[in-house]
């Protein structure tokens, strides 16, 4: 009989600690990632109330100003306040990343596991539409979706929401036949465990894992490829206010005040970078190899 | 009267390998069972022995209905393994349980011990739903083990004691047949008695019904009162385990015999070359190659399993005379 | 009970120290504060086979490994001393354990499958102890090879030669596997659980033949097992180890017929033999590695442990033709 072994049953949200937090807390970059997009959601969560003045209000006679009292973080070429445009643009990119990767995610995966479990013909079909979605690079998909759907924030979530659903869907697919083939998935087939019950209680939690950590890191390219789409006009539709666009709009302007497009860059720059941190920080976590140290 | 619970009759299973040679003409054929014949009274503890290509394995696969017989019948009571219906397989996936020989394998490394221990018995609606943490810890304490390993991942236990758990989850849905893949194989001598104690209790008691595969055959005589040796797809000796171990009649039980470790006997390579390949075998006895007492009748006739005596069944043309 | 007075330096049986092949003395290794290997003290004399046998985590394969020099610092602290001839192996360089690894002692693994290249013929891979260590020329190497593939029973050598590792059968593999560790003659033979991957049928012949050519070259061999009854078969002698200690050693007919130690008697009782009534398991669990308890290691699970067992730890004493390391034995 095993003496050794503690008796005591620790409670379930102890072991959630144990397994998740607890190795997510030791990355140190990863809690530094985690703090500053945490303000940046703050930010964008509490925008109209922290910003100074309406994003969209145009006064033109106080253009191409500075810092100052009146606006914080200085005016761009409409009179528009950058502080505030700041702000809202954190909303906004913050809106287009998750709801661009979560569609995405919800479609990728729905195929996947479609073409892993069904098999056959049905996965040489849609694995061939994936390879077809996978041919071309992300941010080519995306401009001609945008050109096909036309501009604007909606069609912006649904364009790079498409151009995420082959990576998605062969990863998906990739788990599901692998764990597929594991004996608990045959033991449970044996027991008489019904069909969909054994996808829902079997397959999904460990496909889902490593999907969620993906899913994660895609955020930061969502972000990234939504600020170039609305660089170079194709994105949001101004006055929107965008960092890629607010970008776009100091371009011209870059050595009277170069601060309407750095500011914005800036602040796409720190959050690319904390999500990039946080994204690692997961995958190390989660990683069973990286655990096992720790 | 004992009712038959398992009966196959001159079962094979046949795989066609892909085609070779120009024209893809010539087809090869590994018949991983070849004739088996057997029958499985309730309460019935019997072991299938045999080494690598015996086809040990792929014959609990048939009896479980995980693979169809090319040929023969594997019927399970009156019914007919191959055209079950909903009511009558779900009637069987309860009766008959089986334990992986990659015992953690054989169980989702997500969920807790509770929940596999539980699926079979909600699936099966065998007690309320307030009732099941009683039952669960009964059935834990039953192989041994403490109840707080409910709350742990299978990937937080030791080899034996994940082992212990496939036990309790095969014993939760209450079958009437428990069919073992080598579940003591790999551990230590200790934790390896401990499993071997606990299963030939469990038959003890409630008379369920043990196919055990194993290569050991002290495991075998251990727990098993009944034994059939396979060589290449064949049962070529089948009956009560002692009978068969203190006076084998088929030359390769008593091969097998004799190149088993024991602390009274010497070393003794008792059997000259490889095991062959199961594929395309020749025509004769499947055995002729290795026996040591070949005839030339042997290369002729593939012996099918006979009765020797009414418990006894042997597949050789010439049995061994005299054992000793 | 009886306690035996502890004898300060353990005499090794009827051996002559200056004489052997293999001398072991009060070798301890410790990993990250785990002491794994606890003054350990064997003595292998020429033209004998050892047998270490015991249950996982005994510390058997890292004493086996330990000897060739695969575990070294920093990775791991070693005190005592490891001697093989006149050479103290805990000194040697890798540059010179190289030249003794294949060369006067040979090795056999568990799974062959996995020690032998996949990218190379079995010819080339016999052939690379003979070309490094004898410096024989390409030809004289061939030749020695199929001389060496005959005398492991390997049917058709010739043809077998550039056959590659996967184109084998289990059992042919290990035969090449014991092919390369004897093609030098080596003195000392190190085979760690060779047929366990095996058929029973095939681990009777790949046993015969390990011995039979180990007995030709006049070599020594220690056999890592966890058989206990194969270990009877095979060793002219036994050492039973138990959390990184060595608690019985001597002729294995005597140890494993009478065992003295209760660890011993432990196991004894649970083999399953043929026609065996009943089994009894040792109570508990091997401690794990960072947390044995102090004194005698097998003291909380032994049926015969007093107070003096977990303040002290016996030492290996001579009694009836063998070691022992226990306080109570009848």
């Amino acid at each position: 009989m095993s003496h050794a072994l503690d008796l005591s049953a620790p409670n379930q949200a102890a072991s959630w600690r144990r397994r998740f937090l607890q190795p997510l807390m030791r990355q140190r970059s990863a809690v530094v990632g985690l703090v500053i997009i945490l303000a940046y959601v703050f930010a964008a969560l509490f925008a109209p109330w922290l910003a100074t003045h309406d994003p969209t209000a145009q006064d033109l006679g106080a253009a191409l100003q500075g810092p100052s009292a009146a606006h914080w973080l200085g005016t761009d070429s409409f009179g528009q306040d950058l502080y505030s445009r700041l702000l809202y643009g954190a909303q906004l990119a913050l809106i287009i990343g998750f709801a661009s990767v979560a569609l995405g995610l919800v479609v990728g995966v729905a195929i996947g596991l479609a073409a892993g479990l069904i098999g056959g013909r049905t996965e040489w079909v849609l694995m061939r539409i994936v390879d077809g979605l996978l041919a071309f690079p992300e941010l080519i998909l995306a401009m001609a979706f945008m050109a096909v759907l036309g501009l604007g924030t909606e069609n912006l979530v649904y364009a790079l929401a498409l151009s995420f659903v082959g990576p998605f869907a062969r990863m998906t697919r990739g788990d599901v036949l692998q764990v597929k083939s594991q004996p608990y998935i045959e033991a449970a087939r044996l027991m008489g465990v019904p069909t969909l019950a054994i996808i829902w209680r079997h397959v999904l939690p460990n496909v889902v894992s490593p999907i969620l950590v993906q899913a994660g890191m895609r955020v930061s390219i969502a972000i990234l490829l939504e600020s170039g789409l609305s660089f170079l006009g194709i994105g949001v539709v101004p006055p929107t206010p965008d960092w890629g666009l607010m970008i776009a709009e100091g371009r011209g302007f870059i050595t009277i005040a170069p601060w309407i497009s750095g500011i914005p860059g800036v602040a796409l720059a720190i959050l690319l970078v904390a999500l990039n941190l946080l994204g690692d920080g997961l995958r190390d976590a989660f990683d069973p190899n990286t655990q096992k140290d720790a | 009267m004992n009712e038959t619970i398992f009966s196959l009759l001159d079962v094979e299973r046949v795989y066609t390998l892909a085609a070779t040679g120009w024209f893809r003409r010539k087809t090869r054929q590994l018949k991983a069972l070849d004739g088996v014949r057997l029958e499985l009274k309730r309460g019935d503890t019997l072991a299938l022995v045999g080494e690598s290509g015996s086809g040990k394995s792929t014959l609990i696969r048939l009896m479980l209905g995980l693979e169809p017989a090319s040929d023969g019948r594997v019927l399970y009571g009156q019914h007919d393994l191959a055209h079950l219906d909903g009511e009558a397989r779900k009637r069987f996936a309860r009766e008959v349980a089986f334990i992986y020989q990659n015992a953690r394998g054989s169980m989702n490394p997500r969920r807790r011990i509770a929940d596999i221990l539980a699926e079979p018995i909600r699936l099966h609606c065998l007690c309320e739903e307030q009732a099941i943490p009683a039952r669960l810890e009964a059935l834990i304490n039953r192989v041994g083990l403490p109840a707080g390993l409910l709350q742990r991942f299978p990937g937080e236990l030791s080899g034996g004691q994940v082992r212990r758990i496939a036990i309790a989850r095969a014993l939760a849905a209450e079958p009437k047949v428990i069919m073992a893949d080598e579940s003591v194989a790999g551990l230590d001598v200790s934790v390896q008695a401990q499993v071997l104690n606990l299963l030939r209790d469990l038959c003890r008691e409630s008379g369920i019904t043990l196919v055990f595969i194993t290569h050991d055959l002290g495991v075998a005589s251990y727990l098993c009162e009944k034994i059939a040796v396979l060589y290449l797809g064949r049962i070529v000796e089948q009956g009560p385990t002692q009978d068969i171990l203190t006076a084998p009649r088929h030359p390769y039980t008593k091969a097998l015999l004799q190149a088993f470790p024991r602390f009274d006997a010497p070393l003794c390579a008792s059997l000259k070359g490889e095991i062959p390949s199961p594929i395309n075998l020749p025509k004769g006895c499947r055995f002729a190659g290795r026996c040591a007492q070949v005839q030339p009748a042997c290369l002729e006739v593939d012996p099918p399993l006979t009765l020797l005596t009414p418990e006894r069944q042997v597949a050789c043309l010439f049995p061994v005379e005299n054992p000793q | 009970m009886n306690q035996v007075s502890v004898l300060a330096q353990s005499t090794l049986g009827e051996s002559n120290t200056e004489a052997s092949l293999l001398a072991v003395r009060d070798f301890s290794l410790r990993r990250k504060q785990a002491t794994v290997l606890d003054r350990i003290t064997l003595c292998l004399n020429p033209g004998e086979t050892l047998g270490l046998i015991g249950e996982s985590g005994a510390g058997k394969s890292t004493l086996a490994m330990a000897l060739i020099g695969l575990l070294r610092a920093p990775e791991v602290e070693i005190e005592g001393s490891l001697c093989f001839r006149d050479t103290e192996l805990t000194a040697l360089k890798e540059a010179d354990f190289r030249r003794l690894r294949g060369n006067k002692i040979g090795l056999i693994f568990q799974d062959a499958t996995a020690a032998l290249n996949p990218c190379f013929t079995v010819g080339k891979q016999i052939a690379e102890p003979l070309k490094r260590h004898l410096g024989l020329s390409a030809t004289a190497c061939r030749e020695r090879a199929v001389d060496l593939m005959q005398s492991v029973g390997i049917p058709e050598p010739r043809l077998r030669l550039d056959a590659y590792p996967h184109e084998l059968s289990g059992g042919m593999q290990q035969r090449v596997m014991i092919a390369i560790a004897l093609a030098c003659n080596p003195e000392l033979l190190l085979a760690d659980e060779p047929t366990s991957a095996l058929d029973v049928t095939i681990q009777a012949q790949i046993m015969t033949l390990i011995l039979d050519r180990v007995r030709a070259l006049n070599s020594s061999a220690i056999f890592v097992l966890h058989d206990l009854a194969l270990g009877a078969q095979v060793c002219d002698r036994i050492a039973v180890m138990y959390a990184g200690q060595i608690v019985e050693e001597g002729p294995s007919r005597r140890v494993l017929d009478t065992p003295l130690h209760p660890y011993t008697q432990g196991l004894k009782s649970c083999v399953v033999e043929l026609g065996m009534p009943t089994l009894t398991p040792i109570p508990g669990q091997i401690p794990p590695l960072d947390a044995m308890p102090s004194g005698c290691r097998f003291a909380p699970r032994c049926p015969k442990a007093q107070a003096i067992c977990s303040e002290q730890r016996p030492e290996l004493q001579t009694r009836d033709e063998r070691q022992v390391a226990c306080w109570f034995i009848d």
